[in-house]
């Protein structure tokens, strides 16, 4: 997948209330809407595009979107 | 073999609201419409103090005996997760409140989620086998009791509520063949630690060590969502394709699909990984939110009371959670 691709589904995901961008460097968790609800979106977000399971150890890892395109595995993006 | 079918379905909510506007008047974060359409939930009841999932189930039984003989009961089943007592069972307590007959069994059984599916199945062995004919299954819940008071997530979630469903011998092939399953490595990721006596209740506990918003500690229930989340996205798929399969039937063959109300996030989400077209397939909790064992008759009397159900029609049920503890089954309204 591109990671523009990625970035617009993980917006999805988010829901945000004002527009934000994300890029790699984003750091989720000081994005305003990453929490217990935002959370469920991006598992299945994963699973449906990527067939990748995420699990709670895995999102106290997370720190940046790089960091969970890194858990969801380099070689699925272009 | 004996068949047995759900003949009647009566349920009882407590009284005490809590909307989405209350919790976000506690959790300022918390957007009311937010939660609402993400999760399907813009009201939840819990029980007051005091008031038990004994009473609840009072409460429903008694609704269900304006039109149902309680003499004619001769088994009584509850499943509840948070019991009067340790014990005696619940259903013993039950059997006097409601005026049984003496000369009948009562038993509770601890299963969550999963639980109306377990109790159909108990049912429908106890009838198949002659030992009962008409059977209250209550299932009866106040998780409110296990929540600390600043968990918002399980806040949001769960309610409180009771249901209780008359299981009969019949003519009707009512209640058809079963898919279960269990996986009890899972036991952690939905649980209230303590309290049993491999860890006792702990007055002096403090936050638990799991991260996240509030201050549950081991006293209170604890959920690891994503947990639950994946293992609804690995099990379910396959039980609902199961239950077809055991059942011998094709989707087309059934008239509604209800699942277990976990939250409507997760339930499009199987939906739509199921491939369930969403006229058949029942959302019920906006003003209940998730009962835990409660939701499927609490769904299966609405539907028919909203004239989604109509006699003779399948409908194919999948409860799913604590436990980890997951079944199917087909039954005929």
């Amino acid at each position: 997948m591109k990671k523009t691709e990625f970035f617009e589904h993980l917006l999805e995901a988010l829901e945000p209330e004002e527009e934000i961008s994300l890029d790699q460097d984003t750091d989720l968790r000081e994005v305003e809407e990453y929490d217990s609800l935002t959370v469920l979106s991006i598992i299945a977000m994963t699973d449906e595009h990527f067939g990748v399971t995420l699990s709670a150890q895995d999102f106290k890892e997370i720190t940046t979107v790089q960091s969970l395109m890194d858990l969801i595995g380099a070689d699925q993006f272009e | 073999m004996r068949n047995a079918m759900i003949t009647d379905i009566a349920y009882y909510l407590p009284e005490r609201v809590v909307t989405n506007d209350d919790l976000s008047q506690e959790f300022p974060d918390w957007d009311p419409h937010k939660i609402e359409n993400k999760v399907g939930i813009r009201e939840r009841r819990y029980a007051k103090e005091g008031e038990t999932a004994g009473d609840l189930a009072v409460k429903a039984s008694e609704l269900l005996f304006e039109r149902v003989d309680r003499q004619k009961i001769d088994f009584l089943i509850l499943c509840t997760q948070s019991p009067d007592y340790f014990l005696p069972t619940t259903a013993c307590v039950l059997q006097d409140k409601l005026s049984l007959r003496n000369d009948i069994g009562a038993l509770d059984f601890n299963l969550g989620c999963s639980g109306f599916v377990y109790g159909l199945a108990i049912a429908k062995g106890l009838i198949a086998t002659g030992v009962a004919n008409q059977i209250l299954l209550v299932m009866a819940e106040t998780y409110s009791k296990h929540m600390h008071p600043t968990d918002r997530s399980n806040r949001t979630i769960f309610g409180d509520g009771a249901a209780a469903s008359l299981i009969a011998a019949s003519e009707t092939n009512g209640i058809r063949d079963f898919v279960l399953g269990t996986d009890g490595s899972g036991f952690d990721k939905l649980i209230v630690k303590n309290g049993g006596f491999r860890c006792k209740f702990d007055a002096s506990a403090s936050k638990s060590s799991e991260d996240g918003v509030g201050k549950p500690t081991d006293n209170n229930i604890y959920m690891d969502g994503p947990a639950v989340f994946n293992f609804t996205i690995d099990k379910i798929p396959a039980l609902f394709n199961n239950v077809l399969e055991k059942n011998q039937l094709e989707s087309d063959d059934v008239d509604l699909v209800i699942f277990h109300q976990a939250n409507k996030y997760i339930l499009n989400y199987l939906r739509k990984k199921i491939g369930i077209p969403p006229e058949k397939f029942y959302i019920n909790m906006v003003e209940k939110g998730n009962t835990v064992s409660a939701t499927i008759p609490i769904a299966l009397k609405d539907a028919m009371n909203e004239g989604l159900l109509k006699s003779g029609q399948k409908v194919l049920i999948c409860g799913f959670g604590v436990g980890l503890s997951w079944g199917g089954t087909v039954i005929e309204v």
